[in-house]
């Protein structure tokens, strides 16, 4: 045998060999890519926020907020953290008889959301039932996310947090993204997400949370009567929070 | 040009087993530790422990924790399955995260940032519980 024979048969041989010794390992990898079936199709989650309803100077609803879910707030507006807040709008030309205006912001829930479509590890991703959320164990702190965000919803973690309220749920270390996610952990557990209970204990409903496609929801309710509005529509990012009065 | 008198050609291999010995010391050391080293101390878990049964036994839990972790994670993160396996869930057996988890992670060499994030009792901090609730009554 020449030297370019054995070459070629010696590879042939390893070549075979080790496509028949990694066919378990191969096997294995398939049968654990198995897909978890998931409970959450089928629901849509929504707020409608009423905002003829919403006092003017509360708070109640950001303080909640900042309890629950340990959203991290320095004092200094350079790195504080806001899932809801209230910003004030300032009407352009005041003889048209337009009034200064206290708006809730927060996370709008597109339902074609920018922020999951540019982020480059998919940690951002919107779920089965239309919440959008991070998975802050694979945010690479990039920040595109916060760009791509037509409703500057998002906020990056400039700092450690120092406070840690809620010891229930995680805080975010200092690195990465994040945003409102409609309280997904207590959702999952049969709650409503901790603004919305706030507004109730202050003995208003000026949030109103529920399923957008359970047509006997508050939500739908709402949403069908007209009069709801939501904001830069023309975007066509779909937002599931809705307001009344804006 | 001047010939060495301290590598010469006879000493040549004596040399080269010095330097193979130097260079394999840590190697053979790593492999015979255990004939001196003493053995881990087992850790005893308090016995007012809320489950009844581990999840997997000792030695499956030892080398594959971090495979049961990371499924619940995607499980509760990316499919909103709760009730499974959570890294606080294991504090209701394990109270005390500087014996379950830092002494062994420590001792391999592991850096984890689990609890920048996630929040587990370390054993100063259920000391001071413990005193605490032992005041209030």
């Amino acid at each position: 045998m020449d030297r370019r024979g054995f070459l070629k048969k010696s590879g042939a041989v390893v070549a075979g060999a080790s496509g028949v010794l990694s066919l378990p390992v191969l096997s294995s990898c398939a049968g654990e890519a198995a897909e978890v079936p998931s409970t959450l199709a089928g629901t849509k989650w929504g707020m409608v926020i009423d905002l003829t309803r919403c006092r003017e100077g509360c708070t109640a609803c950001m303080d909640a907020c900042r309890q629950e879910n340990n959203v991290a707030f320095h004092g200094d507006r350079r790195w504080d953290v806001h899932w809801i807040r209230k910003a004030t709008l300032h009407p352009k030309d005041e003889s048209a008889g337009l009034e200064e205006k206290e708006v809730i912001l927060l996370c709008n829930q597109c339902d074609d959301p920018p922020c999951a479509m540019v982020c480059p590890v998919q940690a951002t991703y919107k779920r089965e039932d239309g919440i959008v959320l991070v998975d802050h164990h694979r945010c690479i702190g990039c920040r595109y996310c916060m760009i791509a965000c037509p409703y500057n919803a998002r906020f990056f973690n400039w700092k450690e947090n120092p406070d840690w309220p809620n010891k229930g749920y995680p805080r975010r270390s200092h690195g990465v993204a994040e945003s409102c996610h409609f309280c997904a952990h207590l959702i999952d557990g049969g709650g409503r997400p901790a603004c919305v209970e706030a507004c109730r204990r202050e003995g208003e409903e000026a949030l109103v949370f529920g399923d957008l496609n359970d047509p006997e929801s508050e939500v739908s309710r709402l949403v069908a009567g007209g009069g709801t509005k939501r904001i830069r529509e023309d975007f066509g990012t779909q937002p599931k929070v809705y307001y009344l009065g804006l | 040009m001047k010939r060495s008198t301290v590598l010469t050609e006879k000493n040549r291999g004596t040399w080269a087993t010095v330097f193979a010995g130097l260079i394999l010391l840590p190697v053979v050391l790593s492999v015979l530790k255990p004939l001196w080293a003493a053995e881990p101390e087992v850790f005893l878990e308090d016995p007012d422990a809320r489950w009844e049964a581990c999840l997997r036994d000792a030695e499956y839990m030892r080398y594959r924790h971090m495979d049961l972790l990371k499924e619940a994670r995607s499980d509760v993160i990316r499919s909103g399955l709760k009730g499974g396996i959570t890294l606080a869930g294991c504090g209701d057996c394990h109270h005390n995260r500087d014996q379950f988890c830092d002494r062994c992670h420590e001792k391999a060499s592991v850096s984890l940032d689990c609890w920048g994030c996630h929040y587990y009792l370390t054993e100063s901090e259920l000391q001071d519980l413990e005193e605490h609730d032992g005041g209030g009554e």
